[in-house]
């Protein structure tokens, strides 16, 4: 009996050692993903081509892991375990829950770190250390002032937003202090899982707000379809925060270019790769580009029309 | 080589932190048969409590007394909930979990994270005093097996005490712990306390290991403690020296072996899960077969 389970235990560990095992000749770059959905997919694919555009040439230069957490932060601390056992040259972490786990395996051997897709990297305390990368630092003014030249006269905005997510909780406060300078009042309702997002839609719908505007909030994206079935219903328009997000039917929105994001993630992870720096020595950066992306269509239905000062700068995003 | 000793030693010291909140299922469904929904919610507790206090900056071992006392108390309220007001035993623990759920989050404020210059167990006096020559996973699996050994050896003793012993009866002959005159709600109470003690007791710990608490932590606990104890206790069924303990032990590192071979072998992110069901399910039907050789020699 006890050879049986010795087999299975022999088994288990020879799959892994296969696993395990492997050429390690050229550099390794464990990418951490929390969640498969469209911004975050955005950042890993502009990350792969900011090294490219550094001059780095994927299976020649450097060799990457891509894992997936399935946004389950269990998962995230093994798939960072796994990376900092096999002593991977870099890891790269994209949103917070990965990018905490990342840090906290990477702390014995200190690798590097380079984060992507966290809003505010001092409250979620990875500001210092062997660790940098970029922030998706919401544009906040620029989607007020674009809410006032759209619905010049909204008196309401709705947000929603997750109580846990430190990214949302300081996104709100920012909202609320900016708020007033463009004459609104937020109607902020924060949730604390995912299915309670559509209940929340409902109470903003019955609040009378005059619109809804979009953090980057991963469990308000991930149902977004959803939230805008009833608010388009209520003919209540939403902004988005993110190209993707008007793709799917908010109506405009100041966002961020996740694939700019992730180029600029990968110029940096190329400056540590090649051994300019090192990354406690560079500064977390913000992106600092903000495009206005409108959904004509979507504007169209709300009966919104779009001055000419908007449609101007605006990128029109569809699904090419 | 050294690769591959990382890995198994960071995926044991997951598998001896985890094994404490099996002890915790174990106690409630397999001895009391109870199947008991509050560890969703008192395994992030354990977590919430002592992010708080470590950033705080109290001493991080104490943290292991409040997560042990706080996780307890959640037991007790669950125990309360079913023994006293009659509420079924699933409903009394979704109960005590749902409401855990905001006061975790009222607890922690929000996702909380630890920063590198506070000392955790792992990083603090004695321990460092002790075998800080060793380099940070291997403190981490020293610690880890040292917490679960002396948990598993407390649990054991405890079990053949006369208080353990009438917890077994609970769940094996209901009416014999009547006969006895002794109250059977009381004895439940008792083994939901000790239970979420243990689970709280090793959120608590993630939360070490990990420099974080997250609201979401505790979602499927419950349900990874159940196949851990139900692996391991399938796997030793005919062993009657292992104890339950060891038993659940063992499966709970078996685990979170299954799930680094899953990641390890590189497979589809959205496979991970099916991969890992698939482990188990091979896990147990060895079990099976293992049971069936033993009858044929017999």
């Amino acid at each position: 009996m006890k050879k049986h389970i010795f087999t299975i235990l022999i088994l288990i560990i020879t799959l892994a050692v296969i696993a395990g095992c492997g050429s390690k000749q050229i550099p390794v770059i464990g990418i951490s993903q929390f969640g498969e959905h469209p911004s975050l997919d955005n950042c890993r694919e502009g990350f792969l081509q900011g090294l490219a555009e550094a001059g780095l040439k994927e299976d020649k230069d450097f060799s990457t892991d891509y894992q997936n957490a399935g946004f389950d932060p269990a998962i995230a601390s093994q798939i960072a375990q796994n990376f900092s056992s096999a002593n991977v040259t870099l890891m790269c972490a994209i949103a917070t829950p990965s990018a905490t786990a990342c840090f906290a395996a990477a702390e014995d051997k200190d690798i590097p770190v380079v984060f992507t897709a966290i809003t505010d990297p001092v409250r979620a305390k990875l500001d210092s250390g062997n660790i940098t990368g970029t922030s998706d630092k919401l544009a906040v003014d620029e989607q007020l002032e674009l809410i006032r030249k759209l619905q010049p006269d909204a008196k309401t905005i709705g947000i929603l937003y997750t109580t846990s997510e430190p990214n949302s909780v300081s996104a709100i406060e920012e909202y609320n202090e900016k708020a007033a300078n463009y004459g609104f009042t937020i109607e902020a309702i924060g949730v604390v899982q995912q299915s309670e997002v559509t209940l929340a839609v409902d109470t903003l719908i019955s609040k009378k707000v005059d619109c809804l505007s979009n953090l980057t909030d991963n469990n308000v994206v991930g149902v977004l379809a959803s939230v805008l079935e009833k608010t388009n219903e209520a003919k209540i328009p939403v902004y988005g925060s993110e190209v993707e997000q008007m793709k799917i039917g908010c109506v405009a929105g100041a966002g961020i270019d996740y694939i700019k994001l992730g180029k600029q993630t990968g110029a940096i992870a190329a400056k540590i790769l090649k051994g300019e720096a090192k990354a406690s020595e560079i500064p977390y950066e913000v992106i600092s580009e903000y495009s206005i992306y409108i959904n004509s269509a979507a504007l169209a239905k709300m009966g919104i029309s779009v001055p000419l000062e908007v449609s101007q700068k605006a990128i029109e995003a569809t699904n090419s | 080589m050294g690769v591959f000793l990382d890995l198994v030693v960071s995926t044991v010291t997951q598998g001896l932190i985890y094994a404490l909140l099996s002890y915790g299922v174990f106690i409630t469904y397999k001895i009391l048969d109870f199947p008991d929904l509050t560890v969703d919610g008192s395994f992030p507790l354990g977590a919430a409590v002592t992010a708080v206090l470590l950033t705080k900056g109290f001493n991080p071992y104490l943290t292991l007394a409040v997560a042990l006392l706080v996780g307890a108390l959640t037991g007790l309220i669950t125990g309360l909930i079913h023994v006293k007001l009659g509420v079924r035993d699933l409903l009394a623990g979704i109960i005590t979990m749902t409401a855990l759920f905001s006061i975790n989050l009222q607890i922690a404020g929000s996702n909380l994270i630890i920063e590198r210059t506070v000392n955790t167990i792992f990083s603090a006096e004695p321990a460092m005093a002790l075998f800080g020559n060793l380099s940070l996973i291997y403190r981490k699996l020293i610690v880890s097996l040292f917490l679960t050994i002396l948990f598993k050896i407390i649990l054991d003793l405890y079990f053949k005490t006369k208080s353990g012993l009438l917890l077994r009866a609970v769940g094996d002959n209901n009416t014999l712990v009547t006969s006895l005159a002794k109250d059977k709600g009381k004895v439940k109470i008792i083994g939901l306390v000790i239970s979420n003690a243990l689970v709280a007791l090793s959120g608590c710990i993630v939360c070490h290991e990990q420099r974080a608490f997250s609201s979401t932590m505790g979602t499927g606990q419950v349900v990874f403690g159940l196949a851990t104890v139900i692996i391991g206790t399938t796997l030793f069924k005919k062993l009657n020296f292992v104890k339950g303990t060891t038993a659940v032990m063992i499966g709970s590192i078996l685990y979170k072996v299954s799930i680094q071979i899953a990641i390890s072998l590189g497979l589809p992110a959205n496979l991970l899960k099916f991969i890992t069901a698939a482990l188990f399910l091979a896990i147990l039907v060895l079990g099976k077969l293992q049971k069936g050789g033993v009858k044929k020699n017999a």
